[in-house]
């Protein structure tokens, strides 16, 4: 696909453009913060383009926190709806490391190689999908932001990944200094690019030597394949107890990962009407895996991290064959105990090989 | 010797005579940045233990979990010795089984905190001049505000509470066992970010701090969302020292106000 050039000069109306046809989404600055967040965008001027990563991943947009599943009224036949309309989007500024985590999110929440039966209000079949997740995916484009500078907690190239990784994107920009480089990775992307006049090869070549530079400055890097299978062995290994003291079992590392997406069902009533309500939930709190009996499987802060981290590098590898990371370095930067992830998996390699 | 070596020292020779199984402290993180706590159980290992001004996380949270696994030595600065001093008058950890190393707090802490160890086995280090008490203007400035104003603003805060419990988790007061966000069987509390439920946490939350909270921000540094949480907790502690001339943590002999009724008690709610 041609890679085109878009002026910064230009920005403003290439985002005003779009807007005529659908939302755009794009990271603000989080009130009084360095911090940015996804919000929908009314003004280009809003739009926050100096962040390492955003505070929470763009998952967000795919898998709110908080989802109204259905509603229940007396005398009314409740259907299952994605709460808020969801109208045709384009999303600007993820990270690589974000998208690439939708991949792993499709993998969950689609499946193509299914059929699901048809809802009686739908009437066509298709595949076996959650439907909150899908219709928001399905009206998404994704304008990624190749990451020139990683931060000090990124490690995206260990996990198949990369600086100017284009994994689940439409489109990627890279920042050439007055210009980005507009790369197209789907037809979507490249419908997108198509106003915007050609690159030339010198640009290309800046990119390239950009990626490669930003590359060289990430130097984590495990064998993850080998690490599976030690994992496979290790669950009742002395070395979780020693990992997981400092742990402190909140919510934080998985909440800020663009890969996790445990949910919980609850139903919020008020008098004869209610809501049930889709929320994220985690695997490091005690009522996760608590059973109605009050019986715990998962009854201390050990065998919560232990989980986390099996989930992460040795199941779902073992089922979809990728690792349920994608280095962004979030539960790293955020981890009140300061725990980092990579020398976590540094003691499993040393102490299991 | 710089109290750090002093530490070091110390820590081993506690680890090789067996005086102590594990020794709470700090280390230095992989990245640089900030201190994380450490958990050393060997001799060897005492090297990794670090004294700097990054060490500020309150480590008597970690206590109520490390109860009945053998003697425990504790790094104590000003606030987490505070913070023990209430675990132990709320009967959360056996004296017998803590080893308090009591350091001068080297972080900067807050004004409102006191640096140096309140209660200690032994003291390492010269102890740090004290901030001297002065006016939290932070405070005052927020007391100022109508409550209209006030309401508005932690509400602004508080919607970007993502209820990660980082701050629940990492607060040596928060040690219930079913926490009542978590109450489950009937659920008492809406477990999204809806708002009401949100603040509806950090009240109840609030309530639960009075006379008990040592302002050590610990909760506010570990919140990802960056929420001012220390503004709640500095007026509760405030409204306490007012109207029990109570600051927590600070002596095994205090009674604790909440608990303990006196006659002199505020009676004016009563009609
Ligand atoms: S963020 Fe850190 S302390 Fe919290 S659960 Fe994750 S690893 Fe544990
Ligand atoms: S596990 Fe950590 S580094 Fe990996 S994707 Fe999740 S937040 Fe990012
Ligand atoms: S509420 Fe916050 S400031 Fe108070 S003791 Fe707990 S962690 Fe420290
Ligand atoms: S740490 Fe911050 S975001 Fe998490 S529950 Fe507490 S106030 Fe909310």
């Amino acid at each position: 696909m041609t890679a085109r050039l878009l002026p910064k000069k230009d920005l403003p109306g290439f985002i005003a453009a779009l807007a005529k046809k659908q939302e755009v989404w794009a990271p603000v600055r989080i009130q009084s913060q360095e911090a940015a967040r996804f919000s929908r965008i009314d003004r280009p001027e809003d739009i926050c383009l100096d962040y390492l990563n955003t505070k929470l991943p763009v998952k967000e947009l795919f898998f709110p926190q908080r989802e109204v599943m259905f509603t229940f009224n007396p005398g009314e036949r409740s259907s299952a709806q994605a709460s808020a309309q969801v109208r045709e989007r384009v999303v600007l500024g993820v990270r690589p490391c974000d998208a690439a985590a939708l991949e792993l999110f499709d993998k969950v929440f689609v499946d193509e190689s299914k059929t699901a039966s048809p809802l009686a209000e739908s009437k066509t079949a298709g595949p076996l999908a959650d439907p909150y997740y899908k219709e928001r995916r399905d009206k998404t484009t994704l304008i990624g932001l190749a990451c020139n500078a990683p931060g000090q907690a990124c490690f995206c190239t260990a996990t198949d990944g990369g600086p100017h990784s284009t994994r689940g994107l439409d489109l990627l920009l890279i920042d050439l200094g007055d210009r980005f480089l507009a790369r197209p990775v789907t037809a979507k992307g490249e419908a997108l690019a198509k106003g915007l006049a050609r690159a030339k090869d010198k640009d290309i070549s800046l990119a390239d030597e950009l990626a490669e530079e930003a590359r060289a400055t990430m130097d984590f890097a495990i064998e993850l394949k080998q690490l599976q299978k030690s994992l496979d062995k290790a669950f009742d290994h002395e070395v979780w107890h020693r990992l997981s003291l400092p742990c402190v079992n909140c919510g934080v590392c998985t909440y800020v990962c663009p890969a996790c997406h445990c949910f919980d069902v609850t139903d919020e009533e008020y008098k004869d009407s209610g809501a049930r309500i889709r929320t994220w939930d985690s695997c490091q709190f005690s009522l996760f895996t608590r059973h109605a009996s009050g019986h715990n499987p998962r009854p201390d802060g050990m065998s919560r991290m232990r989980n986390r981290t099996l989930h992460k590098f040795c199941y779902f590898p073992k089922t979809q064959d990728k690792v349920l990371c994608v280095g962004c370095g979030r539960c790293i930067t955020e981890c009140p105990a300061g725990i980092d992830l990579r020398e976590t998996l540094e003691t499993l390699r040393d102490t299991l090989s | 010797m710089s109290t750090e070596a002093a530490l070091r020292d110390r820590c081993r020779a506690l680890l090789q005579s067996g005086e102590v199984a594990l020794v709470v402290g700090y280390r230095a993180a992989r990245t640089g940045g900030n201190c994380t706590p450490a958990f050393v159980t060997g001799p060897d290992q005492a090297e990794l233990l670090v004294l700097d001004k990054t060490c500020h996380h309150n480590l008597a949270a970690y206590l109520p979990g490390l109860r009945h696994k053998g003697r425990v030595a504790v790094v104590s600065t000003g606030p987490t010795s505070r913070s023990i001093v209430n675990l132990l008058k709320e009967n959360q950890f056996d004296r017998k089984d803590l080893h308090i190393i009591g350091v001068p707090d080297p972080s900067s802490a807050p004004a409102s905190n006191v640096r140096n160890a309140v209660l200690f086995d032994e003291f390492i280090g010269d102890k740090a001049d004290e901030p001297a008490p002065a006016p939290d203007q932070d405070l005052a400035a927020f007391e100022a505000k109508t409550p209209a104003e006030r309401w508005e603003i932690l509400f602004a805060d508080l919607s970007n509470c993502i209820r990660c419990y980082a701050c629940r988790q990492v607060c040596p007061n928060c040690y219930c066992p079913t926490c009542f966000v978590d109450a489950s069987r009937p659920q008492r509390v809406g477990r999204t970010p809806d708002r009401s439920d949100t603040i509806m946490f950090h009240v109840m939350r609030a309530m639960h701090m009075a006379g008990r909270c040592v302002e050590c921000g610990a909760c506010a540094r570990a919140c990802p969302m960056g929420i001012d949480l220390m503004v709640i907790n500095r007026k509760v502690a405030a409204i306490v020292r007012d109207r029990f001339g109570h600051v927590s943590g600070m002596s095994l002999d205090d009674p604790l106000p909440l608990t303990t009724f006196t006659p002199e008690d505020g009676q004016e709610f009563i009609e």
